[in-house]
């Protein structure tokens, strides 16, 4: 049973109605920020809804599921267990030895946990949700032709899907190579009648399908039963948004993932998931200038020492006097002790002591950029990031917002992963 | 530990000298230094010598520095503390000397800041001096690294950018009448406001440029001092403060603790303190640092410099007449020179041979604050022995 859909969009416009991601935004933190909202969302669906948790009119669509130190109004909630991650991309990162390491960090899971990257679009995410045991989160994550995110949780309770229909037909109508070049065969109407007519004809469907995710909603419509949900997305992502549209119709239907000439087909009963959805406003993403130079160097050893602090979003804290450090220190700066410390989470949430913004062309770098000192909610600590989510040139003094996981750079072709400070948006 | 005196002081024009490396800068300025000796310099007369580098384009900086000026058979140390390097150099020379291991010592500082294959100023370096880790991916680069300090000065105190302006168009104006200054044009308020934008709140005209220099001094004891020239400068205090290294970790950006404590140190070595002092050459990498330093350094108190700024005190002919030279902003900055020049614009100062010359001037103070804020060095020199 799937007991919550969690989404996420970056906040720019991307060609025609779609998004585009950020700069600093990539198949792995579309999916975390995804996966987040959909965690809180089922560990919210677990417990007694009370006064202290608005949903509807007090959190709206877009509200913001986040933070391991709960802001005003936030009643912490028990994280739901979680045994296995599936995440489904057509844009992942090719590093050797994957992904999971990031993912896990990115969404507080612990490093123990089984990862499976998925290469594929609709039908592979759908198929993954449809082979998922229970307490698995599977996640489908888009960065080209339309950027977002949504991940579903399984469990005890929720909704249901249920396997209709499979057909695996060839029609390369796009291909990648190995160095990421993409061949296009743009003919629409072949991949019309050949890809997807001929596919949903040869899978036997039992009926029209409510939502046709892998297709906008133009070209879904002739095939469908009444209206598609109009979906952001055409990749993997599209499978989870098209459930979570329908669950929030409370339609059941008939649910087709198609990708070229593939078809995987589910019957979704939404009784019972909760959607949460963190899709903030779009606007023009900012022109930047990328400067071409010798690559930004990276040590491993370094990258190694602090990815916990780092990408976890943790800090130490000493076990002799208790203070704080950031990032965490051999030796404590309050009272000198060299006792090992223990990591713990950093607030995701804080205020903007100084900033500024870099017009100047830096080799390796895109201009320009606003770094930001931010005063984390809570504690005597600062971090040094960049601002993300909003134009360069905007944060000022005093700004609130919270702190998300983003790729902070590309070292030597190395993503380097960090967290960056998003303001609250005004207005 | 006895006293110690600079008989001698010289150095290259600033500026951008492509056609020069650095085995032709430092013979250039050492070759300055020996002329202003009053009695003459035989080489043979420096029994040691330190260099202020902070990042060689030419290869090994102290053997650079013997087999180019024929300095073969004396030790020579390469010193490198950010844009502390060229005052930590002479203060490294003065310990030798005062301690009486050797009677006179060379300080030389040089740097080719145009000399990079990134285009970026010191981007090379910054991946040596930010932490790798953290601070490098984010681009924390140098103008930034002090705007994030000067945004939170701005947001504080009762300064604007127009007061960061008015300290750019002053150290025009005392270069134009500098023949060593790399930007020798005057400029408006206007001009500095209307700039590009570099890193808020800095445009163009708020920072220094990249330049290429060498300079020189010549140290000696107080017994020695008297074969070189009668008219000694003397080296009165010296203080080197650190500080934190991350921004993350300094509580209030409004001030940089690193000068505060180099200075406590060089007045109380001096017996002096900052209402004591005629002339300044005062670290202004970047116009708000300039303002800053002038609370760090006892100049003004705290978040009232800017009212300095408005009375013109600042200026040649003012009460207190900061960066004669035009400053690094506009006499210019190659980090390893910046400290030595700047002693070679008090050294000129102080014997009343200077360009801009303050009238009087007995006292001078020369300061630097530099890596990422987190190294300072004040120097201060006398006309008198103390």
């Amino acid at each position: 049973m799937i007991t919550a859909i969690g989404s996420y969009l970056p906040p720019w416009h991307g060609a025609g109605r779609s998004r585009a991601a950020g700069p600093d935004e990539d198949a792995v933190t579309l999916a975390v920020a995804a996966g987040r909202v959909a965690l809180r969302a089922a560990a919210e669906a677990g417990q007694p809804r009370g006064p202290g948790q608005p949903r509807g009119p007090g959190q709206p669509r877009g509200a913001r599921h986040d933070g391991t130190a709960p802001g005003p109004g936030h009643v912490s909630v028990a994280p739901v267990p979680v045994e296995r991650v599936v995440l489904v991309s057509r844009d992942l990162p090719l590093l050797e030895g994957g992904n999971a390491a990031v993912l896990l960090a990115g969404l507080d899971l612990p490093p123990g946990i089984e990862v499976v990257e998925r290469l594929g679009g609709a039908p592979a995410a759908l198929d993954a949700l449809l082979g998922a045991p229970g307490a698995t989160l599977v996640i489908g994550s888009d960065v080209r032709d339309g950027a977002g995110a949504a991940a579903a949780m399984t469990g005890t309770r929720g909704g249901t899907a249920t396997p209709l229909a499979r057909l695996h037909r060839s029609l390369p109508l796009r291909v990648r190579t190995d160095d990421g070049e993409v061949h296009e065969d743009r003919d629409p109407r072949l991949a019309r009648e050949r890809g997807v007519r001929a596919s949903l004809q040869g899978a036997g469907l039992p009926g029209k399908p409510a939502a046709l995710p892998g297709l906008h909603q133009r070209e879904a419509a002739p095939f469908c039963e009444g209206d598609p949900p109009d979906l952001p997305t055409v990749g993997a992502s599209a499978a989870l948004f098209a459930l979570a549209a329908l669950a929030e119709r409370r339609a059941s239907g008939l649910v087709a993932a198609v990708e070229q000439a593939t078809v995987v087909a589910a019957g979704w009963e939404p009784t019972g998931t909760a959607v949460g959805r963190e899709e903030p406003p779009a606007r023009d993403l900012p022109a930047r200038r990328s400067t071409p130079g010798a690559p930004m160097r990276i040590a491993l050893t370094a990258y190694d020492r602090a990815f916990d602090a780092k990408v976890r979003w943790q800090a130490g804290r000493c076990p002799a006097c208790g203070s704080l450090s950031f990032p965490p220190r051999y030796r404590c700066a309050a009272c000198g002790s060299e006792e090992v410390c223990a990591l713990e989470p950093l607030p995701r949430t804080g205020s903007v002591y100084t900033a500024t913004t870099v017009h100047l062309e830096v080799p390796g770098l895109a201009s320009p950029y606003s770094l930001a000192l931010v005063d984390l909610d809570g504690v005597a600590l600062r971090a040094l990031v960049h601002v993300t989510d909003t134009p360069p040139g905007t944060v000022d003094v005093g700004d609130r917002g919270r702190l998300v996981l983003r790729r902070v750079a590309t070292r030597n072709g190395v993503p380097d992963y960090g967290y960056a400070f998003s303001p609250e948006q005004v207005g | 530990m006895r006293r110690v005196a600079l008989v001698g002081a010289g150095m290259t024009p600033f500026g951008e000298h492509f056609a020069l490396g650095i085995k032709e800068l430092l013979p250039m300025a050492v070759s300055e230094m020996a002329s202003s000796v009053d009695k003459g310099l035989e080489r043979s007369a420096i029994e040691a010598a330190w260099i202020g580098e902070l990042s060689t384009t030419d290869g090994f900086p102290s053997g650079i520095l013997a087999d180019s000026c024929g300095l073969l058979d004396i030790p020579i140390t390469r010193i490198e503390n950010a844009c502390a390097t060229g005052q930590d150099a002479l203060r490294n020379a003065v310990l030798a000397v005062a301690s009486g291991h050797v009677d006179v010592a060379l300080v030389v500082g040089a740097d080719k800041v145009r000399e990079t294959s990134t285009g970026s100023t010191f981007w090379e370096w910054m991946g040596y001096t930010r932490d790798m880790a953290w601070d490098y991916p984010l681009g924390l680069i140098a103008p930034a690294n002090f705007a994030l300090h000067v945004r939170r000065y701005l947001h504080e105190a009762p300064a604007t950018r127009e007061h960061l302006a008015m300290i750019a168009v002053k150290n025009h104006k005392h270069a134009a009448t500098n023949p060593k200054a790399h930007l020798r044009n005057e400029i408006s308020v206007e001009q500095v406001l209307a700039a590009p934008i570099v890193a808020e709140p800095f445009g163009v005209y708020d920072c220094t440029p990249q330049s290429d220099g060498a300079a020189a001094l010549l140290v000696a004891g107080e017994e020695a001092a008297g074969r070189f020239t009668d008219r000694p400068v003397w080296v009165r205090g010296f203080g080197l403060g650190l500080d934190r290294v991350m921004h993350q970790h300094k509580p209030d950006m409004t001030s940089f603790p690193a000068t505060v404590k180099a200075a406590r140190a060089a007045y109380a070595m001096a017996g002096i303190g900052p209402d004591d002092i005629d002339v300044a050459e005062v670290h202004d990498c970047f116009t708000g640092v300039e303002l800053m330093s002038y609370e760090d350094l006892g100049f003004a108190p705290r978040f009232s410099g800017h009212l300095l700024v408005e009375r013109g005190d600042h200026y040649v002919g003012g009460s207190l007449p900061v960066n004669p030279s035009g400053g690094l902003k506009a006499k210019g900055h190659p980090p390893g020179a910046t400290g030595v020049a700047q002693c070679v614009e008090l050294f000129e100062q102080l014997r009343g041979e200077a360009a801009n010359q303050v009238d009087g001037a007995r006292l001078g103070l020369a300061h630097n604050v530099g890596g990422p804020t987190a190294v300072a060095a004040v120097t201060i020199l006398g006309a008198e022995p103390g």
